[in-house]
């Protein structure tokens, strides 16, 4: 289970996080609405230890990110997929996936390899395995970017608006490998704009809105006349997103 | 056979000259890429303390002369500690500072040119610093300075020169022997100049072949 209790996050007179309580379950998919800036990405941050604390608490299955020798536990049980797929540019997309895995979990490098190779070829990538990120199309690169989070076989992945630098088609592809995934029980907290998927894929919905997390509800409620729309907040926001 | 013309052993000489120049630029170009890439790391995670030590004095190191350097521990050692160097030593500690100083400096740039969103994606991935640095910042770091680095490399050779002046028997050492002996300066020092020329090529081809390996992955073909 993840954690998150009164969370607070200012970068200096700016408070970003206030007093943020959040769990995800095994097996839940989180989505995290909220217009630009209400410090969605910063949660994300603040949960694979990116950012410290002001004020709370982020627990991934009992281990404090916020102390460094449980952040290494936190942190080989969660995996982060990024907006700009942060990949390491000198190292081919079989060697960005089996990194990680052989030298953190200390798998055999030639199991990681073979590992490697079968996560890209499950999205349709087994042709680009040698390839540098740089040689690698936008949707391609955030498949691998995707892989290389999965190699860790971690419990829970972490998302944040990982389709927002892709073009549509190249954003299905994507979505597709994540509604797989969602369906095979992965446990996601998963920022996103993509309404209407959000709306397909999770179980639970929460809306951030400057700094504060102004609703918690089960997607069907979220969506509901007399639920989450009832808020005049979260009907403006998602009227606005779907005109966009 | 005159007092003034050339011998067979002169060869030899030279070859002595060439080889003193040769080990003492190997061993200061080790130590200095060692200090150097030492001191940048330090500043790149900015060890209190040890950070300021470092910049102040690679400040004073790159802002000044290395001939001066060369006396202040030559003759400046002896007389404020007591401490005898030799000619030699006196050479590797300042050729190997003045290395470093370099190396820092291009070594600082390299490491800040690479990407912090991915040095982040390999700690949220729950490297070590210490496996960022080996696998995430050394090679590409490395990839960065490797030009740079050449040609801080073939200067550095050059300086090398500056040594004979306190009496170290290097390759212009023995061009000065010669050429107060055979009084051909002209053609002891092209001769001189020749394999310093060849030495400095090398170097140059070395770090491009260096170069081309290491950044394979930004392989640019042209427009
Ligand atoms: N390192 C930082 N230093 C200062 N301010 C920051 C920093 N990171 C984020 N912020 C500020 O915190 C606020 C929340 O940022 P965050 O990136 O979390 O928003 P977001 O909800 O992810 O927005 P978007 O949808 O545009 O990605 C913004 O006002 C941003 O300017
Ligand atoms: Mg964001």
């Amino acid at each position: 289970m993840i954690s998150v209790r009164g969370v607070r996050k200012a970068f200096g007179a700016a408070t970003v996080l206030d007093g943020i309580d959040l769990d995800v379950h095994s097996g839940e998919v989180v989505s995290i609405l909220g217009s630009s800036g209400s410090g969605k990405s910063t949660l994300i941050r603040c949960m694979n230890g990116l950012e410290k604390l002001d004020a709370g608490c982020i627990t991934i299955d009992d281990f404090d990110v916020s102390r460094p020798k449980e952040l290494t536990e936190a942190r080989k049980r969660s995996a982060t997929v990024f907006q700009l797929f942060n990949l390491y540019p000198h190292m081919t997309a079989v060697q960005n996936i089996a990194l990680a895995p052989v030298e953190v979990l200390k798998i055999p490098p030639k199991q990681a390899e073979a590992d490697a190779r079968a996560l890209l070829e499950s999205v349709g990538l087994s042709a680009r395995a040698d390839a540098f990120p740089s040689q690698l199309s936008g949707g391609q690169r955030q498949r691998v970017g995707i892989c290389r989070a999965l190699a860790m076989k971690p419990r829970y992945l972490l998302l944040d608006e990982i389709t927002s630098a892709l073009d549509p088609e190249m954003t299905s592809d994507v979505l597709a490998i994540l509604a797989k995934l969602a369906s095979d029980g992965t446990t996601m907290v998963f920022v996103t704009h993509e309404i209407e998927f959000a709306r397909t894929i999770s179980s639970r919905v929460v809306f951030l809105d400057k700094g504060q997390l102004v609703v918690d509800l089960p997607t069907a409620e979220f969506f509901a006349a007399d639920g989450g729309m009832a808020k005049p907040r979260i009907a403006q926001f998602l009227s606005k997103m779907r005109k966009d | 056979m005159r007092y003034t013309s050339f011998t067979s052993y002169d060869i030899v000489l030279l070859a002595q000259g060439l080889g003193v120049s040769l080990a003492l630029f190997l061993a200061t170009t080790i130590i200095g890429l060692l200090l150097g890439s030492l001191w940048a790391v330090i500043r790149f995670y900015r060890v209190p303390v040890l950070t300021q030590i470092v910049t102040v004095f690679a400040e004073l190191l790159k802002n000044s002369p290395v001939l001066v350097q060369l006396f202040l521990v030559f003759f400046g050692l002896p007389a404020f500690a007591k401490l005898n160097v030799t000619p030699v030593e006196a050479a590797v500690i300042t050729l190997s500072g003045n290395t470093a100083a370099f190396v820092y400096v291009i070594a600082v740039s390299a490491i800040e040119s690479i990407g912090r969103d991915q040095i982040e994606a390999a700690r949220v991935f729950g490297l070590s610093r210490w496996q960022v640095l080996r696998h995430i910042i050394a090679p590409q770091a490395m990839a960065f300075a490797i030009g740079p680095l050449t040609g801080l490399l073939v200067n550095q050779l050059q300086v090398t020169s500056l040594i004979s002046v306190i009496g170290v028997v290097d390759l212009t050492k023995i061009g000065n022997i010669l050429n107060l002996r055979t009084l051909k300066p002209f053609v002891v020092w092209a001769m001189v100049g020749a394999l310093y020329y060849v030495m400095a090529k090398l170097i140059a081809y070395g770090g491009a072949t260096l170069e081309k390996r290491l950044r394979a992955h930004t392989a640019w073909k042209g427009l």
